[in-house]
């Protein structure tokens, strides 16, 4: 353990490492030693996929405080691409889907540039009518994205499609590490300080410009590869569904459900969202925008941290006293489960200032 | 020539719909620091609301405005009491009500759904297909009547907001909360109060869209959109602010139609959104709204 803490960056915890490894080797090996049917292994995929485009929104929306109504247009740019790309080229999964995803992130750029200088509701807005522009653009662009009857790809049934699996695993486990990556470094205390007052970050040398914008890239690239991951699993895609408002709200409620503005969160919020929808949206359709709503409601009302505010409550309860790092999610004080040793001086020159000028 | 006179004369009757609806979320904004995105929820819930009152109690719409007005207050008041309260408010923490309010209009969403299905809607009355003739065009009888309620709503509310006490104590709770509860305003009453208002300028606005054009659960969506364009280009300033801001809206869309394809003219105003807010998050004319 003392030669793995020497191994790595100060704002890694050993113990975070190992739990990773193991998780990861647990759910690496899972279909091996189990043998799923194909519906089963289909909502883990799926879970997996939406896990990381739900943690990808809540780097904006929690770790910076910018909600975003619209991730499903980079969703849709990043699905449709890739499927063109699979359809017209022989370009192996993962190229076409980060071909995607890049050209996602790209997008989100153009129009995230100049609306994240907007604080509170007016990004939140903008970003509503950047995915309903989106969507009808798409919708009307039949030659590419095959207007609302959609395009199939020739993908079959078989080995191809259950090493999806894998690369789902692969690619979740890659954002649950830039998750990690962007909470707990000194990028992670830039965009807190970023939430909490953008004049003051400003002032201490963070750029919240620079800050967003790399956030929002990184957002929109890991989006754009769900979405592309998406398309191969799902075989059949229309612009409807990937630009949907539907779709961006079910990021918003991932990241909500499971906890706005924690690392694993997400994640958690993911799979219950994939379970809801699987066992209970399929048996009562008619009904899912109204327990989405309630959902978000009850959660926003009673446990701002969602599902991560829950689990602690109930850790509280069998006496686990976690050493606290507050979080506010607006204007409320939150606790949230943090190290405190992740809490470091965000700009080192702040130091001989201090010393100046007690001399 | 005639095209364009014609499109103008809709544009100008189209703006005096777009400034209720706009009025009623950039008031709740403007004192509350609360973007209510039930706003949608409450547009459509009153097209059916007049939709039901028309078709089952044969009440006119234009004869049903008292009832949408205080039903959709009495909403306000209870969402504001009931929920709203309990949330933090100003540039900060205005995720969480974004988010609560998001929900509210999902909820009105799906119960719309329940009751009255997914399918399109309409009031027909016998002089919907009136038509009367302004500047040698004819235009639809019922746009006329709706541009002239707005207007004089507009000019009711500016007169209540200067000229009354309790208009003055809005104003004086949305310029400084603090202020106004050191010289004995009660705050939270004027809250509610507002959002009551607010609530109440949304069901109007939904009543006077269910006149003029068809309606299902979805609605509200873009009209929820459309009044944050006017709310940003006007202002939370004045009513001529967000007269003027839907004035703009309201051309931008008319004569899109001109050099846009039709398909294309429903993104024209996100997409003035996003200018508008890029270049000029302060408005056109009012006051800055960047937090």
């Amino acid at each position: 353990m003392r030669q793995l803490t020497r191994w790595l960056p100060e704002w890694a915890s050993p113990w975070a490492v190992v739990a990773f490894v193991f998780g990861f080797a647990v759910l690496y090996s899972l279909p091996l030693v189990i043998s799923f049917d194909s519906y089963t292994h289909g909502i883990i995929t799926q879970a997996f996929v939406f896990a990381a485009a739900a943690m990808a929104w809540n780097w904006l929306g929690g770790y910076v405080g910018q909600i975003s109504f619209g991730h499903a247009a980079m969703f849709g740019v990043g699905g449709f691409l890739s499927a063109r790309l699979l359809l017209t080229t022989s370009f192996p999964f993962w190229i076409a889907w980060i071909v995607g995803g890049l050209a996602a992130a790209s997008y989100a750029l153009l129009w995230g540039h100049p609306t994240l200088r907007l604080r509170g509701p007016y990004f939140a807005i903008a970003t509503i009518g950047v995915s309903e522009a989106t969507r009808l653009i798409a919708t009307y662009w039949g030659d590419f994205t095959g207007g609302s009857s959609g395009i199939s790809l020739p993908i079959s049934e078989g080995t191809a499609k259950f090493s999806l699996y894998w690369y789902a695993l692969y690619f979740m486990a890659f954002v649950v590490l830039l998750s990690y990556y962007l909470r707990k470094s000194r990028i992670g205390l830039g965009l807190l300080a970023i939430k909490e007052d953008v004049d003051a970050a400003q002032d201490v040398g963070v750029s919240a410009n620079y800050y967003q914008d790399a956030v929002l890239f990184l957002s929109g690239l890991v989006v754009g590869v769900a979405g592309g991951i998406y398309a191969s699993y799902f075989v059949f895609i229309e612009p409807g569904d990937m630009f949907g408002f539907e779709r961006s709200i079910s990021f918003l409620l991932m990241g909500v459900i499971g906890g706005v503005g924690t690392i694993l969160g997400p994640v958690l919020g993911a799979f219950v969202f994939v379970i809801l929808q699987e066992y209970l949206i399929a048996s009562y359709p008619d009904l899912y925008l109204g327990l989405y709503g309630t959902l978000l409601i009850v959660v926003i009302l009673f446990e701002p941290l969602g599902l991560s505010g829950l689990l602690l409550r109930i850790a509280r309860l069998f006496g686990y006293r976690p050493r606290v790092l507050d979080i506010t999610v607006g204007d409320t004080k939150l606790t949230a489960m943090e190290e405190p040793e992740a809490v470091e001086p965000p700009e080192s020159d702040v130091e001989p200032a201090r010393k100046e000028a007690k001399a | 020539m005639e095209e364009v006179v014609r499109l103008g004369i809709s544009a100008v009757l189209l703006a005096g719909l777009y400034s209720v609806m706009a009025y009623g979320l950039g008031l709740i904004y403007g004192v509350l620091r609360i973007v209510n995105l039930a706003h949608a929820g409450v547009i459509m819930a009153a097209a059916y609301v007049t939709w039901l009152l028309h078709s089952r109690l044969g009440i006119d719409p234009y004869l049903a405005i008292p009832v949408i007005l205080v039903v959709f207050f009495i909403f306000g008041v209870l969402l504001y009491k009931g929920v709203v309260r309990f949330l933090p408010r100003g540039a900060a923490g205005g995720v969480q009500s974004l988010l609560l309010l998001f929900g509210i209009w999902l909820v009105m969403r799906n119960g719309a759904y329940l009751l009255f299905s997914g399918n399109d809607r309409a009031i027909r009355t016998e002089y919907s297909t009136h038509s009367i003739s302004i500047f040698g065009t004819s235009v639809a009888q019922s746009r006329v009547v709706v541009f002239v309620i707005a207007v004089l709503t507009l000019a009711a509310l500016h007169l209540f907001l200067t000229r009354t006490y309790t208009g003055k104590a809005i104003r004086a709770v949305a310029q400084n909360p603090d202020s106004g509860t050191i010289v004995g305003v009660n705050v939270e009453r004027f809250y509610a109060l507002t959002f009551g208002i607010g609530t109440s300028l949304g069901g109007l606005a939904g009543l006077l869209l269910a006149t003029i054009f068809a309606f299902n659960p979805t609605s509200g969506a873009v009209e929820l959109l459309k009044s944050f364009v006017v709310v940003v280009l006007g202002g939370l300033g004045s009513v001529v602010g967000i007269a003027l801001g839907a004035l703009v809206l309201a051309f931008a869309e008319s004569y899109a139609i001109l050099i846009l394809p039709s398909y294309l003219t429903a993104a024209v105003s996100f997409v003035l959104l996003v200018v508008v807010l890029v270049l000029r998050p302060g408005g056109l004319f009012g006051q800055r709204v960047l937090a």
